[in-house]
């Protein structure tokens, strides 16, 4: 790969631009460090400090006190496995029903070309423009008694799944990288006589690894970050997202146990995040959205 | 030719089979229906004379919300004893109870349960959410059901609080706690300042001194606290036009109330203790719970609330009851009141009705049981000695003021102000939660902005809330 | 014979997969090939189709529907244009939509420029670009709440940390969430910090795949750094950040948390309400999903206006 950018190797290589370069880079690794690090360090350690430290005037940099038990006591109080257990239940199943339905739908619409086709896209490209909480309250008073099947989804996870299939931007992207795939491979398996699903699944998919990459971690992070939605359709304690959870918990505790729970929940995912960095990384990298 | 024929027959079979999926999908949406909507309709099950009492020998299901959170560790353990109890008596009532971390009640998911008519058989409100209730058609008319065998103590409830929970003559809920708003002092910062903390200030002016008294310690306390987001800032707004002997809206209940002299002296007051005496802290843009946290924690010396305000502080944020004190609210010509109650979800069987009534006059509306047995409140290290919730009268009050003095935990005389100087309660006014959020916008103006023009915040605000009251 | 619309060109690679095994058996009435043929395709789309419609489409004319419409003791009666009226009449009205016009340019100069240049600068260095990426993507997965809720705590001004923060480069302390003037700047720059490292990373990728050689031509002509962005690097990403321009646009548009959270919603003043916020105020704080609906058909209005635009746009690009 070539490391060739915006600024040129020669003016680096300058003792003037050399140092030029390392006291930048000083600059932004501190700089960075600091803003994206810092509220961490803040959060972790202001779970230790005693209820009054925390609402201090002027704060503390290293905690005064230190109280252990705020960690404990949160663990206690918030239902952390259940929360997280819930939120990546309902997350990895919308993603099940996103790379089912939408990849088939972008498939459709980019190959197959349906009668229709384009208008079914532009109605569901329409949808990306308007905001969700404009239709919350049609949208919620739908999944109380969803039209035709006459089934209310409220507190179920349904209520979040199926209503995350209307994602119309990862249809739009899936739409282009499949429109990208050079008709020749797809004429060579029709050559074949494969079938679409054949097609689909012998030929295309393979090619579109990246972008399935993105898809996926779009449509995982739309469930991880939601709030109103999850807030509104699934009241009850015992289904509740984590967001909710902690949102819920905001008013109930000390502001150093709410901190210390606001610490205990985000650990797992940032272990899931170091863990499978390189992957999700790749993901988001891999030129599955390039050109 | 067979090769073609099968090709054909596997795709139009992959297609079958993603579309036979979407539709599977969407049927086996049929499992998990919510749970509570077996029961609708069932009136005929049992005995269906309202007056007759529970037999024991019905086996029902209840589901009710509020149960103490697992943060409230004492209140659950409470609450799991009085269902044991509860069962000696009627085995066959199952207690089903959900609870929340945090407030028990927030408007939004309120909302949503009453529209989507999934409240559990027995749902917790507050006395104003009657009208919202109604407009759902979400609770039963339980006027038949509730009488001086279903709930013993029923003479002796006041009938304000009971008034509360009526419609056109019909009851709706049962009550389980009413406060009258007062002030709630930090008697620690009290004595740290120099302040009688037995003799908080009984009128805006002499709050306002000791309030700046009690900033003047530094280290980031505030003397007074008020809220001013989340809509609770128009809520308190209207509790201190109360104490002037304002209102918010006037008798007709069509025109703003609060645009006038009295109007001005709160929010001048508000506007000079944060600006010229800056003693009311810098972090603004407060609701509920945020101040509990700020003298809980010896941050703030004042603030208006309600009694039960203590029992939330000294359970869940862990402070110190005895730091606490109260006299009523300055000023002393009126005060916010209100409470909160259980209703009963319209459409359940007679049965489950009577087996709610019986359930909430046991835990509730019994004096020396339940939430009312204050031994067992001492020996759970919960506050005892907190004047409300109390709205019994007669008999009932001289019994159960007499075992609240018995088990005391706190000094009962940190509240002897307030007690000896009762406010007379005003409801909240119509359309409230509308008109605390145009109030709000006044209470963040004068918190946050220094150079606020008061005659033209109040003059906007009159407008809005009369167009509010306008439209029906 | 094709569906109206579809250029012959693109069609043709279609045609040939779902007539191929149809010409190995005896001929059938393209009428026929073609049913199949959208019978198949319609297959593939059916899912997607079934959810839009129940959870998209349907919700869109009920919305339209709600907005004329009151609820009363469970009693739907017609109101014509009342609920309209209550929402233009409403003070805060106004105010709303220039909240949310100063949210969204404020949100589109920051969470579409931020990324960008931190995506620049970080290409820019030979070492550690593993751990910069990774410090901007960390946000991303913390629990959005549990982000807020910080953001609260350090903007606070008597104990937050970024008041300490400033004050040791000699600036002065700002009241940030309590001040109408910074606010919504409070709320954007917090939305900034959780959700840009998606974006930054994206567009990392695609400054990763620029041909080095296009630098240096441009040096060749005496182009200094801005103008070997202007001239190479935004051309070579036109695509990614067209889209990402769009995403973004859509994300700001369902901005909730944040401002419900750091300011209660309204904020100093009202200077935090968008129409966002006054929907969810009528429809779950004052029980009036009429006004809600009103309201919400006036966005969507106006919404379908800028669709319309980009859609016209891309299709024209495209061609």
């Amino acid at each position: 790969m070539s490391t060739r950018t915006l600024i040129s190797p020669a003016q680096l290589a300058r003792p003037r631009g050399k140092l030029i370069y390392w006291i930048s880079f000083a600059v932004v690794v501190g700089g960075f460090t600091l803003v994206f690090l810092g509220p961490l360090y803040w959060l972790v350690t202001s779970g230790f400090k005693s209820a009054q430290e925390v609402i201090q005037t002027p704060p503390t940099l290293v905690p005064g006190s230190f109280e252990a038990d705020n960690y404990t006591r949160a663990w206690e109080v918030m239902d952390l496995a259940k929360l997280l257990f819930n939120t990546l239940y309902y997350a990895f199943g919308a993603l099940a029903f996103q790379l089912i339905f939408d990849v088939a739908a972008a498939y459709s619409l980019s190959k197959l070309r349906p009668i229709f086709g384009k208008a079914i896209l532009g109605m569901m490209l329409a949808t990306l423009m308007i905001p969700a909480t404009v239709l919350v309250v049609p949208q919620y008073l739908t999944v109380l008694d969803v039209p035709v099947v006459e089934r209310n989804l409220l507190n179920t996870p349904w209520a979040i799944w199926l209503p995350s299939v209307t994602n119309a931007f990862n249809i739009f992207l899936l739409k282009r990288f499949f429109d990208s795939i050079p008709k020749e491979l797809l004429d060579a398996a029709s050559m074949d006589g494969a079938s679409p699903m054949r097609t689909l699944r012998s030929i295309i998919l393979p090619i579109s690894r990246p972008i399935l990459g993105v898809v996926s971690i779009f449509a995982i992070v739309g469930v991880w970050k939601d709030f109103l939605w999850p807030m509104l359709t699934l009241p009850d304690p015992a289904m509740q997202t984590l967001n909710v959870g902690i949102y819920s918990l905001s008013n109930g505790v000390p502001a150093n146990v709410l901190i210390a729970a606001l610490t205990i929940a985000s650990i797992p995912t940032l272990l899931i995040f170091l863990i499978f960095q390189r992957n999700i990384m790749a993901g988001l990298t891999a030129g599955g959205l390039k050109g | 030719m067979r090769s073609a024929h099968l090709r054909r027959a596997r795709s139009v079979g992959a297609m079958t089979l993603v579309s036979a999926f979407a539709l599977t999908t969407l049927a086996a949406c049929g499992t998990s229906s919510s749970g509570s909507d077996d029961d609708t309709g069932t009136n005929s099950s049992g005995s269906s004379d309202p007056t007759a009492p529970l037999d024991p020998k019905t086996k029902v299901t209840l589901t009710i919300d509020c149960m103490p959170s697992a943060a409230k560790t004492a209140e659950l353990k409470e609450w799991k004893e009085d269902v044991k109890e509860f069962n000696k008596t009627y085995p066959n009532v199952t207690i089903d109870g959900r609870s929340t971390p945090g407030q028990c009640l927030e408007p939004p998911r309120f909302t949503a349960m009453l529209k989507a008519k999934s409240q559990p058989d027995i749902f917790y409100t507050y006395f104003t959410d009657l009208p919202q209730v109604l407009d759902n058609d979400g609770a039963e008319d339980i006027t038949a059901y509730v009488h001086d065998e279903s709930v013993p103590a029923l003479k002796d409830i006041d009938p304000s609080v009971l008034n509360s929970l009526k419609h056109e003559d019909k009851l709706y809920g049962l009550p389980t706690s009413n406060y009258t708003m007062g002030l709630l002092i930090n008697r620690k910062l009290f004595k740290q300042a120099g302040l009688d903390a037995d003799a908080p200030p009984r009128t805006w002016a002499d709050l306002r001194t000791a309030a700046k008294k009690i900033s003047d310690l530094g280290d980031g306390i505030a003397g007074f606290g008020e809220y001013s987001a989340g809509n609770t800032g128009g809520w308190h707004f209207t509790a201190q036009m109360y104490s002037l002997g304002g209102d918010v809206v006037d008798a007709s209940g069509k025109k703003a109330a609060f645009n006038n002299e009295t109007g001005r002296q709160v929010v001048q007051n508000m506007h000079d203790m944060r600006w010229k005496d800056d003693s009311m802290g810098k972090t603004q843009l407060l609701q509920w719970g945020d101040l509990q946290k700020q003298i809980a924690t010896d941050k703030l010396g004042m603030f208006l609330a309600a009694p039960d305000d203590i029992a939330y502080m000294v359970q869940q944020l862990g402070a110190e009851y005895a730091n606490f004190g109260m006299g009523p609210i300055p000023g002393e010509k009126n005060t916010l009141a209100g409470g909160n109650s259980y209703m009963i979800k319209k459409g359940i069987s007679a049965d489950k009705i009577k087996a709610a009534i019986a359930w909430l006059n046991f835990k509730n509306l019994t004096v020396g049981k339940g939430q009312f047995d204050w031994a067992r409140t001492k020996a759970d290290k919960l506050p005892v000695g907190i004047p409300q919730p109390n709205f019994w009268l007669n008999e009932s009050k001289t019994k159960d003021d007499a075992a609240r003095v018995e088990h005391a935990t706190m000094p009962v005389e940190n509240f002897k102000t307030f007690m000896d100087n009762p406010v007379a309660g005003k409801a909240e006014p119509p359309k409230a939660q509308e008109i605390y959020k145009v109030l709000d916008t006044v209470m963040s103006s004068i918190l946050t902005n220094k150079d606020a023009d008061i005659d033209k915040l109040l003059d906007t605000a009159e407008k809005q809330v009369n167009q509010v009251l306008a439209t029906q | 014979m094709s569906a109206p619309g579809l250029s012959p060109t693109k069609a043709a690679p279609t045609r040939r997969i779902s007539s191929r095994p149809a010409g190995s058996v005896p001929p059938r009435s393209s009428f026929a090939k073609n049913l199949r043929r959208n019978l198949t395709a319609h297959g593939f789309l059916i899912g997607a189709l079934i959810c839009f419609a129940l959870f998209s489409w349907y919700p869109m004319i009920r919305e339209f529907f709600l907005a004329f419409q009151k609820t009363d003791n469970g009693e739907v009666s017609w109101v014509g244009l009342d609920n309209l009226r209550t929402v233009v009449n409403d003070p805060v009205f106004w105010q709303a939509w220039k909240n949310t016009l100063l949210f969204t340019v404020l949100a589109l100069v920051f969470g579409f420029l931020v990324p960008f240049v931190v995506a620049l600068v970080i290409n820019e260095f030979r070492h550690g670009k593993g751990y910069l990426r990774l410090l901007v993507y960390l946000p991303v997965m913390l629990p959005p709440v549990a982000s807020v809720l910080l953001f609260k705590y350090l903007y606070d001004p008597g104990y937050g940390l970024l008041n300490e923060l400033i004050g040791f480069f000699g600036l002065p302390e700002q009241q940030w969430l309590q001040d109408p003037d910074t606010s919504m700047l409070s709320v954007v720059v917090a939305s900034t910090w959780m959700n840009m490292g998606g974006a930054a990373l994206i567009y990392l990728a695609a400054l990763q795949g620029i041909p080095g050689e296009l630098y240096e031509a441009a040096e060749l002509d005496g182009a200094g750094v801005l103008r070997k962005i202007w001239y190479v690097t935004i051309p070579q990403t036109r695509l990614i950040l067209s889209l990402m321009l769009l995403m973004q646009i859509i994300s700001t548009m369902q901005v909730f948390v944040e401002p419900f959270l750091l300011t209660g919603g309204a904020g100093p003043e009202g200077s935090t309400t968008t129409v966002v916020y006054l929907i969810y105020q009528y429809a779950f704080n004052f029980n009036n999903y009429g006004a809600a609906a009103a309201l919400g058909l006036l966005l969507l209005v106006l919404l379908a206006g800028f669709s319309a635009a980009y859609v016209k746009l891309s299709r024209a690009e495209n061609e």
